[in-house]
């Protein structure tokens, strides 16, 4: 693979330039781990960071499965067709460390969106969502909406997803905040595919709904189908706070049968992300005082920014996360890059 | 009389039945949550489901082949079924019907190719499995369709009385269509000739073009109804329908004594099969069993469900031995 990738790079090298289009010759490739909604938004960030930056490119490109070997595959031939840096959702957080060292040795910059990678590592830097706190701050909401007392359960996704644990110990550190008066009565995992999740999620609403008072779900499948789940019960006793902004969630919120979501920022990721590695590919690099944050993954964590949105700002939600976004990006050159 | 020398004991179907009864027993004596309305009811629907894709699998088991690409035709048919009514206003009947064409085609083209090339339907099925499911992305871009009408979404939700959902009426119909097909039509028996020795039915004057041909066909049509089935459920066309059927398809026409090598499924047991497969699954959440043991628990309920059946099979090849020992012995 490393021959491979740098056989690919020296060709583009001697000959990439001529075929450039725009005023920077920075060509983005974003790649989710695998097809998923949440990571549509990059997309047109994407375009607008090429809009408002001046880059060559900045394309969205999602790997038919999620498998880290495809993946892989679908990196190797992007910088086969001349995309000099790359924006990574981790197809693993271990795994996905051997491209990106690879991709170095080549020149071609990297950073984990979305999801952070193990280190030690190439990335220049992990942005994306901190998810352990997002989860935090929803339990949180959830506790608030139960005035503090109740039983709650807890809807989250892929087990091999290492933000799944954290956001397991971020639901359990918030519950155990609550002095007793919230008890968690399940872990409902691995149900980031629709049919399992309706399967197992209805399968708890048969057996506990009657003694639930609270759902949070940490991943965007459990919620878009515990939120329906909820509406086509016409449940608006058991309180929900959700994540992201699946229209299934938004709409619910709205008919008041989930009380809020955790919104993360998808749009901000891919902007500010191509953004960034632009400034990196034009002689930019990172302070050695910059005010990372850490996680269990890596020390050069940057969050883009997670908002509770419940039925009172449902519908101005996406001005909410467009200010964070500008937030981060007024401020990023002065606080992370020497240029 | 022994019980063991019954004739219904002799069926593949029932220590899976005994194993379903005797589940159900148990989980509803520990938590009695199990038998109220709205757990049958959800029961149903993911039999409903799970029922539709085993058939689509075990028809093409029947033939001694995999169809790796079920759950990417389900999607891609998911996907147009819902993309042609959100973009291109067509109305529930012409779109329903578009998603079944796109279903026979895609198992049109499995068998074709299978049969054309010599292939094994394994390398075939691999590959149209990521074209079926490249072209769901290239549909879609990873997002979902939501503008389903009202009466579909009614009709994946609604009960016909009780608990039980208008959803299973159409995979009990595909049930009683495959049981008649492989038990009582010339069509199913060479299937299950096919599958037992590719020679042999040349040899019988069986078409292998036909049967294989025949035999993806149907498991793409059965597919494609599993999709749209998913979308009356779930009231929104995503391009993740399907992905998780692969595993599920095998494991009811296993549990259900086929014979991966071909020649030998049973409609009956897989039906149990499926209804074993959901019944752990509930369970599962019933008991709240820690997330990360939840796969260890499955594949070990699995596993004793098939060794029941299997105990009947020894036993009945057993009895069988001493019949003929005892004959050659008079």
């Amino acid at each position: 693979m490393k021959i491979t990738i740098s056989i690919i790079t020296s060709i583009f090298l001697l000959f990439g330039h001529y075929v450039m289009a725009g005023s920077s010759s920075t060509k983005v490739a974003l790649v989710p781990g695998g097809p998923h909604p949440y990571f549509a938004a990059w997309e047109q960030a994407g375009k607008d960071a090429v809009k408002d930056f001046g880059l060559g490119k900045a394309d969205y490109k999602v790997p038919a499965e999620w498998d880290l070997s495809q993946q892989n595959e679908l990196i190797e031939s992007l910088v086969g067709k001349g995309y000099n840096a790359v924006l990574v959702f981790p197809g693993d957080a271990v795994g996905t460390n051997k491209i990106l060292g690879e991709l170095d040795d080549a020149g071609i910059p990297t950073a984990a969106l979305a999801g952070c990678v193990e280190q030690p590592t190439k990335a220049k830097f992990c942005f994306g969502t901190d998810t352990g706190h997002s989860a935090y701050l929803g339990t949180k909401q959830l506790i608030k909406a139960l005035n503090g007392k109740g039983k709650i359960a807890h809807f989250t996704g892929f087990l091999v997803d290492p933000n799944t644990t954290l956001r397991i110990k971020a639901v359990e550190k918030a519950v155990a905040e609550s002095g007793g008066g919230v008890e968690i009565i399940q872990v409902i995992a691995d149900i980031d595919a629709y049919e399992p999740a309706d399967e197992k999620i209805n399968a708890f609403m048969a057996a506990q709904g009657g003694e639930v008072d609270g759902i949070v779900t940490t991943a965007w499948v459990p919620a878009v189908v515990a939120a329906q789940a909820l509406t086509n019960m016409g449940d608006k006793r058991i309180k929900m706070v959700g994540i992201d902004h699946d229209e299934v969630v938004l709409k619910a919120i709205k008919d008041g049968y989930v009380h809020g979501t955790m919104l993360q920022n998808p749009y901000g990721q891919g902007y500010i992300g191509s953004y960034v590695m632009d400034k990196v590919r034009g002689g930019c690099s990172f302070k050695a005082n910059a005010p990372w944050k850490s996680t269990a993954q890596t020390n050069q964590f940057i969050d883009s920014g997670t908002v509770f949105v419940d039925i009172n700002d449902v519908d101005t939600y996406v001005q909410a996360m467009r200010g964070i976004s500008l937030e981060i990006l007024e401020t990023f050159e002065s606080t992370y890059l020497n240029c | 009389m022994n019980f063991f020398s019954q004739e219904y004991f002799k069926k593949d179907w029932f220590g899976l039945l005994i194993v379903v009864l005797l589940s159900g027993v148990i989980i509803s004596f520990f938590k009695p949550a199990f038998l109220s309305s709205f757990n049958l009811y959800v029961l149903m629907l993911s039999v409903s489901l799970w029922l539709v894709v085993a058939m689509s699998q075990m028809i093409i088991i029947a033939i001694g082949q995999m169809n790796l690409s079920v759950g990417a035709i389900g999607g891609l048919v998911a996907i147009s079924f819902t993309g042609l009514m959100e973009v291109h206003g067509f109305s529930i009947p012409y779109a329903i019907l578009t998603g079944l064409f796109i279903g026979l085609f895609c198992g049109f083209i499995n068998g074709f190719l299978t049969v054309k090339t010599g292939i094994s339907a394994f390398i075939i099925t691999l590959a149209t499995l990521y074209i079926f499911k490249g072209m769901n992305l290239g549909i879609t871009e990873a997002q979902p369709f939501y503008q389903i009408p009202e009466s579909i979404k009614n009709f994946g939700n609604a009960k016909i009385i009780g608990p039980v959902p208008y959803l299973i009426i159409i995979p009990i119909i595909i049930t009683v269509m495959m049981w008649l097909l492989m038990n009582k039509t010339q069509s199913g028996r060479n299937m299950l000739a096919y599958g037992n020795s590719v020679q042999s039915s040349e040899l019988m004057g069986i078409s292998p073009t036909k049967v294989v041909i025949t035999a993806h066909v149907i498991s793409g049509f059965l597919a494609a109804i599993g999709g749209m089935l998913v979308v009356c459920r779930l009231q929104l066309g995503t391009p993740n329908i399907g992905d998780s059927w692969l595993l599920p398809s095998f494991a009811a026409p296993v549990i259900g004594g086929a014979v991966l090598a071909g020649g030998k499924v049973d409609v009956i047991a897989t039906a149990l099969g499926v209804i074993i497969v959901a019944i752990i699954s509930q369970a599962l959440v019933i008991f709240k069993i820690d997330p990360f043991f939840v796969q260890i628990l499955l594949g070990f309920m699995i596993l004793i469900a098939v060794f029941i059946n299997r105990y009947r099979e020894y036993k009945e090849e057993r009895r069988k031995k001493i019949f003929i020992y005892e004959a050659s012995h008079e």
